[in-house]
């Protein structure tokens, strides 16, 4: 299922046969980072993340939401329904005192993690 | 707070199930209203902006399930509707259900009795502070027959203030007892004395007033008494006010400072009074009589080893310095714990096992239950299978039915161990804290739950296996017969019934020696006769009796007149009757013989008597004379010794006649003449063997005061307490008269434990045996149901009868002797655990095996013969018609 989440928009899948762990935390950093600004609805969530990517990252929308619900029942993100943009009733997702932590110490794995790659690329 | 959160987001998706449905459907419509708007405004049309929408998004239903799945209630989903149809599946067969559930609640609360009484003695802490630390400081007399002897106060004094691993030491007196005069009858009383620092040391604060402080070891101090919490309600009604009053105790006068709090006992739970033990320091420097119990507690991170080394190399001390009392003396420590529960630990991990055993048995039954009844669902268990069900699914199914019927099990169960629990209480020895209420708390909820969750897992997995396995193909196509579990349930079944035998053959192998020790220890020749004797106590207080004169004229006094009382043969009085205590023990030397080495002086034990003694309790004279009214005061010394005497200390020579005296050879005593030889007493207990003993007339040792009066009489003892009591009030109204009992008790209560572990045992055996039976019962029924088409169509084609009642008996038969012949092998290599359980009999006797072998067969017979019946009344017409 998390390989079908994300995918790069020339259409090309991710090439990992299987949900990793590093795809599974990937695509946690990303909502987490996403929704870290304010709360969101999966919708915006979505469009945010194309945005952001400059369009490089699409989000399957479908998939989207296994992925929020799985957060939402690991306590790092919370759930409330408000008032959407359009005036509809929409479910926002915020992150919890937890979810800030867990944000903080991913984003420091990611920062080392891209680093350690960059430099067996010899890319640094 | 993050568990709190799952917790809460956990139950809301199980218990508000609906409402989480709809707020996720409302969040999935959300999202693609807000796509079609989206697409819209760029320009699509309404129909084309949702189609794209849909397409983008992915099936709606399939996220949805994704999304429960996600927050996990799919699994406990399923456990709940698994065991809603499990409970109506147990509901449609009552018979089974009953069947299962009773049999594994006896499996389960064995087990669950056994380990109330497990924890309590070998794994819950002792009533004490840091309880771990504390251990019992013994004296190691091997070289004269004593590996665990009392130590002496000047031993206890030395190690007090010569080691240096222990915190504190402490020493308490053997029990005594004291009457207690005042308001009511006089009554004795079990007391102890101790030094003052045996209640801190031990950790225990008073319920009321105070216990002992450092002065009241004091010999020149008063005399102070802590009552047990018990003595207080029972004596005192439990009023406050005794602290500070007076009680006459065998004429000495104590102030009561303390009252124990409740369920705290030391040592022995009879003990109602602790008195300060006021030790002269004259007693201090007495290394020659062993008489203490010494408990220490090891100072925080000292090992027992190092306390054993410390100790050893003080006994070295001594033994240098104190060559006469303490040669070849040793000293060690055991932890209090195996101190306390030493004995029982051996007859406790037995019925571990045997409640094992049980249960494994009663497992195996309900898995060939649950066997045959799945063979016989096994077209409503396929049903799923073919409509595309997960073998998966159907596993937990199934499981989620075994395990039910066994928590169900597990609670009438937990409801049974409450009665077992208090009936096998009796099995916890004095000094660790007896169980109190219902037994059932929390350790032993979690036990219970957890013996019968695996309970179910054990019996249940099998069947599950085998259910997955289903052939749906050939079932579909309505082969009844051969479809679904076929020969490799059979052959599980088989297996199975040929383990219950094998175990049940060990348990009862088992039981057979236990019940092999207990008969020959009931025969065994204890060297008295007990039958119409009586006993009783009449401990005479000091001061008042510290005259020699006066004792002696109390006891010329009681012996003639209970001797003539009506109904009364004989009656004498010793310092300890059998079973009692070992006796005194004091070194000699013989006549003629050189003087030993240090060390290896002679003890035997003594005990002092009236004349009549010997004869009351029947005991056999085999030499010489015994002791009669010549012997008194003025008269040559004599001593009777036991056979165990004689062969020790002259083997190649005439005993009678020999002299010998008390002390050591330079000792200025009189010399002793042996007048006769006796039969060995089994005095320490009947498995113990005799030591040496020697009886001598009280008229001729003045220092010890006999206190156990004999009486035999023509009928039944017990008839003659009242007069016997009256009769000593006659000669002294003040004097306490207690303890009456039958000699005969004597001997139940020093078998008491073992008789006990003996009918537990007995017991689980006969569960087994019970259940084995039905198991084979069960097993060869099924096959006869099964095969009814193949035997009928036997029968048609000219079998006869006789064939087919061969047929099965032989199949049954098979079973039971491969279980059996298992079953001797393991019972042969297991009994060996069991050695030192046993008595007079070894644990390879053949004749428990024989026993064991017939009566199974016996039973399986009778259990193989009634199917075998039935097969063989099979008409041939009715089957082939249904065919």
């Amino acid at each position: 299922m998390l390989h079908r989440l994300l995918s790069l928009t020339e259409g090309k899948g991710i090439t990992t046969s299987k949900p990793t762990d590093l795809v599974q935390g990937t695509v946690d950093l990303i909502i987490l980072k996403t929704i870290a600004l304010e709360p969101m609805h999966g919708w915006a969530i979505a469009q945010r993340i194309r945005q952001v990517s400059k369009n490089v990252l699409q989000v399957n929308q479908g998939a989207l939401y296994p992925a929020l619900h799985r957060l939402e029942q690991q306590g790092w993100i919370q759930a409330e329904w408000r008032e959407s943009e359009n005036n509809r009733r929409a479910k926002y997702y915020a992150l919890t005192a937890d979810g800030k932590k867990y944000l903080r110490r991913e984003e420091a794995n990611w920062d080392r993690l891209s680093a350690a790659i960059g430099l067996v690329l010899g890319k640094a | 707070m993050r568990w709190a959160r799952k917790v809460r987001l956990l139950a809301r998706s199980l218990f508000r199930k609906n409402e989480v449905d709809a707020e996720l459907s409302e969040e999935m419509r959300f999202h693609l209203e807000r796509q079609v708007e989206d697409g819209v405004g760029s320009g699509m049309s309404r129909e084309e902006a949702r189609r794209a929408a849909i397409r983008e998004f992915g099936g709606v239903e399939l996220v949805k399930e994704e999304c429960r799945d996600t927050r996990r209630t799919a699994f406990l989903d399923h456990v709940y509707r698994d065991a809603r149809y499990a409970l109506r599946g147990l509901e449609k067969s009552p018979t089974f259900t009953i069947f299962a559930v009773t049999v594994l609640a006896l499996g389960i609360a064995a087990n669950t009795s056994i380990f109330s009484i497990a924890d309590n003695v070998l794994l819950r802490p002792l009533p004490y502070r840091n309880a771990d630390r504390l251990v019992m400081v013994w004296e190691d007399g091997s070289s004269f027959g004593f590996p665990k002897n009392t130590p002496a106060p000047g031993n206890f004094a030395d190690w007090k203030s010569r080691n240096q691993v222990f915190e504190d030491i402490a020493a308490v007196g053997f029990e005594g007892s004291l009457t207690l005069l005042g308001e009511g009858s006089p009554e004795e009383l079990q007391t102890r004395g101790a030094t003052s620092n045996l209640f801190s040391l031990l950790g225990v604060q008073p319920a009321l007033g105070r216990l002992f402080r450092p002065d009241d070891d004091d010999p020149g101090g008063g005399r102070v008494a802590i009552l047990s919490y018990g003595l207080w309600q029972r004596r005192f009604g439990g009023d406050p006010q005794v602290i500070g009053k007076d009680l006459t105790l065998s004429q000495a006068k104590y102030t009561v400072i303390g009252v124990l709090p409740r369920g705290v006992h030391f040592l022995s739970r009879e003990t109602e009074l602790w008195t300060n033990a006021q030790f002269t320091p004259q007693q201090l420097a007495n290394h020659g009589s062993h008489f203490l119990q010494v408990v220490a507690r090891l100072k925080p991170g000292v090992s027992l080893q190092s306390a054993n080394a410390n100790l050893a190399t003080i006994a070295a001390q001594l033994e240098k310095e104190h060559p006469d009392t303490n040669s070849k003396t040793g000293a060690f420590a055991v932890p209090l714990r195996d101190q306390l529960s030493g004995d029982i630990r051996p007859a406790i991990l037995m019925l571990i096992g045997a409640v094992c055993f049980v249960l494994l048995i009663a497992c195996a039954n309900v898995a060939n239950l649950l066997l045959a009844r799945a063979t016989r669902r096994r077209r409503e268990l396929a049903l799923p299978l073919a409509l595309g069900a997960t073998r998966r699914r159907l596993i937990q199914q199934m499981l989620t039915e075994s395990v039910l019927l066994a928590l169900l099990s597990g609670a009438a169960g937990l409801l049974l161990s409450v009665w077992g629990t208090k009936f096998l209480a009796a099995l916890i020895p004095a000094g660790i804290a007896p169980l109190d209420g219902s037994g059932i708390d929390r350790r032993v909820l979690t036990f219970t739950t957890l013996i019968s969750l695996g309970t179910g897992v054990l019996f249940g997995i099998m069947p599950a296996l085998r259910t997955s396995l289903l052939d749906v193909a050939s079932l579909k196509q309505g082969n009844a017969q051969s479809g679904g579990v076929g020969t490799g349930g059979k052959r599980i079944r088989d297996a199975l019934v040929v383990c219950e035998v094998t175990l049940a053959v060990v348990l009862l192998t088992g039981a057979a020696l236990m019940i092999r020790s207990l008969g020959n220890l009931y025969h065994l020749d204890p060297g008295f006769r007990a039958e119409h004797v009586l006993v009783v106590q009449t401990p005479l207080p000091r001061p008042k009796y510290a005259d020699f004169a006066r004792r002696a004229a109390f006891y010329d006094q009681v012996l003639a007149r209970v001797g003539s009382l009506p109904g009364v043969v004989s009656a004498g009085y010793t310092t300890w009757v059998p079973l009692t205590n070992y006796g005194g023990a004091n070194g000699i030397t013989i006549e003629g013989h050189p003087e030993p080495a240090p060390g290896q002086m002679p003890i035997p034990n003594t005990r002092i008597v009236s004349k009549d003694y010997v004869r009351t309790l029947g005991m056999k004279l085999i030499e010489g004379r015994l002791i009669d009214e010549r012997d008194s005061k003025g008269t040559q010394p004599v001593a009777l010794i036991n056979q165990a005497m004689a062969r020790k200390w002259w083997p190649a020579e005439e005993a009678v006649g020999r002299r010998f005296k008390e002390g050591d050879y330079a000792a200025a005593a009189p010399w002793i003449t042996i007048v006769g030889i006796v039969d060995d007493v089994h005095q320490a207990g009947l498995e113990a063997a005799a030591r040496p003993e020697m009886y001598m007339p009280y008229q001729q040792q003045d220092f010890f005061q006999p206190s156990f009066l004999a009486v035999r009489t023509s009928g039944d003892p017990m008839s003659v307490v009242e007069e016997v009591r009256q009769q000593v009030w006659a000669v002294d109204k003040e004097q306490a008269v207690t303890g009456a009992m039958p000699l005969e008790d004597l001997i139940d209560d020093n078998l008491a434990a073992r008789r006990m572990q003996t009918s537990l045992l007995g017991g689980l055996a006969g569960m087994a045996l019970l259940l084995v039976s039905i198991g084979i019962y069960a097993v060869l029924s099924f096959t006869v149901t099964q095969r009814t088409q193949e035997i009928g169509v036997r029968l048609a084609l000219g079998a006869s009868r006789r064939d087919v009642l061969k047929m099965i008996l032989l199949q049954g038969l098979r079973l039971f002797l491969a279980g059996a012949a298992l079953g001797v092998v393991a019972a042969l290599a297991l009994s060996r655990a069991l050695v030192h359980l046993l008595y007079g009999v070894g644990a390879y006797d053949p004749a428990s095996f024989a026993c064991v072998t017939l009566l199974l067969t016996a039973i399986a017979a009778l259990a193989c013969y009634i199917p075998a019946q039935r097969a063989m009344r099979v008409d041939p017409m009715v089957v082939l018609r249904y065919e």
